[in-house]
């Protein structure tokens, strides 16, 4: 994981790119395959497993369930709960934000930021879905031929190298029939913008 | 309309289909249901090989590049498997939250291909985006169908689908607004048409 070697530690970046993941750094937890075999409990193992189970929003219930028991989404937010008890610094998480509802992903984020501030943890998110990124410091773009570009999450250049999200498509459409409007990045600023700009 | 199948809760319709579920519901089940079912499953698993696909078709798909690829990474071989799938002569296919990993315009032509070819397509996901896609729309939640219907009556259920932790698609959560100010007098479901009633 090369990029992680250059980071400000204890902040939340993002990793967009068609890249598969991978580190031999001991130091760096990937929480990728969303799989474990025995229950809920003895998979997490760990004085605090009751604690994470609760900060992943799941609660005592779960340490007597299987794999069998549980949904995908369920699986990963059980993948996360041992990642909070690792005392690793780095944590990497691939496409953690699918299988989650809007609702999840935005708590999920808030608990990424805490454990970024609170637990100086490092944090690196990999998905194929900017407006989950919207809100980290950084987001690093791996090309097909391994070369990695940083970017700030909302600079324009990095919607030449990814699809933009759909609210960026639609200001793109309405700029491209001369409408002049600003970049937003949530459709209740989109939509004040509209309202004032059919007023005028 | 006749009925496809049914499986628990979940009535099949003959005609293509969302499946919007919320955390809790393990869509793996239905995965063993499909594949009892005479149905092409496609999940994140993929096992198939470059060779198995004609060049015609990695050319109308934008993936001859994968040709020249030493390692394909986790993406790649979704795609792979997708475009392994299009020469089989079942009848109806069945996306399990796959969908959502793809970059859109391969997502869309892929949909657009099994129409064309009058394949019955049954998407689950948690992307509300995907949502659009197709003409139809079931809502699962804690194993129960919360409501179900033509895609332009059930996206208009906006408490419903906030209640349960989902936005609506960004461009009906945009129209809902416009109409609420005034400035639009119906929910438009594609950017271009609601630009032209902004701006007739």
């Amino acid at each position: 994981m090369r990029i992680l070697s250059n980071v400000t530690p204890g902040s939340l970046y993002g990793l967009m790119g068609n890249i598969t993941l991978s580190t031999n750094n001991e130091n760096y937890y990937i929480i990728t395959d969303y799989k474990f075999s025995s229950s809920v409990k003895d998979y997490l193992a760990h004085p605090k497993s009751l604690s994470a189970l609760k900060m992943v929003k799941l609660n005592e219930t779960y340490l007597s369930k299987t794999i069998a028991n549980l949904s995908p989404s369920e699986i990963k937010k059980v993948s996360l709960a041992k990642a909070l008890l690792s005392s690793k610094k780095y944590l990497i998480f691939d496409y953690f934000d699918k299988d989650l509802t809007s609702e999840e992903q935005a708590y999920y984020l808030r608990l990424f930021k805490r454990l970024t501030t609170d637990y100086g943890k490092t944090i690196l998110l990999f998905t194929n879905d900017l407006t989950f990124l919207w809100s980290t410091k950084t987001i690093y773009y791996v090309d097909n031929e391994g070369n990695i570009t940083s970017y700030n999450p909302k600079d324009p250049a990095l919607l030449d190298c990814i699809t933009p999200p759909p609210l960026t498509e639609f200001i793109n459409l309405l700029r491209s029939k001369n409408i002049k409007i600003s970049d937003y990045y949530n459709s209740a600023d989109l939509l004040k913008a509209l309202y004032r700009i059919k007023e005028d | 309309m006749s009925t496809l199948f049914t499986l628990n809760n979940l009535e099949f319709k003959d005609i293509d289909t969302t499946v919007v579920y919320t955390s809790s519901y393990n869509y793996l089940n239905d995965a063993i249901f499909f594949l009892h079912h005479d149905t092409e499953v496609i999940t994140i698993t993929s096992n198939a090989s470059i060779t198995d696909i004609p060049i015609s078709i990695l050319k109308e798909f934008n993936c001859l590049y994968l040709l020249t690829q030493t390692k394909l990474t986790k993406i790649d071989e979704l795609k792979l498997s997708i475009l392994k799938s299009l020469s089989s002569t079942k009848t109806i296919y069945v996306f399990l939250n796959v969908l959502t990993y793809l970059e859109p315009s391969f997502k869309k032509n892929i949909i657009n291909y099994l129409k064309l070819h009058h394949k019955r397509i049954i998407n689950y996901t948690q992307n509300m985006e995907e949502t659009l896609l197709l003409d139809y729309i079931i809502v699962v939640h804690n194993d129960l169908v919360i409501m179900e219907g033509a895609k332009k009556s059930v996206l208009l259920e906006e408490k419903i689908f906030k209640k349960l932790g989902l936005n609506l698609p960004f461009i009906v959560e945009l129209s809902i607004g416009l109409k609420y100010y005034g400035l639009i007098s119906k929910i438009y479901f594609d950017n271009e048409s609601l630009v032209q009633a902004l701006w007739n």
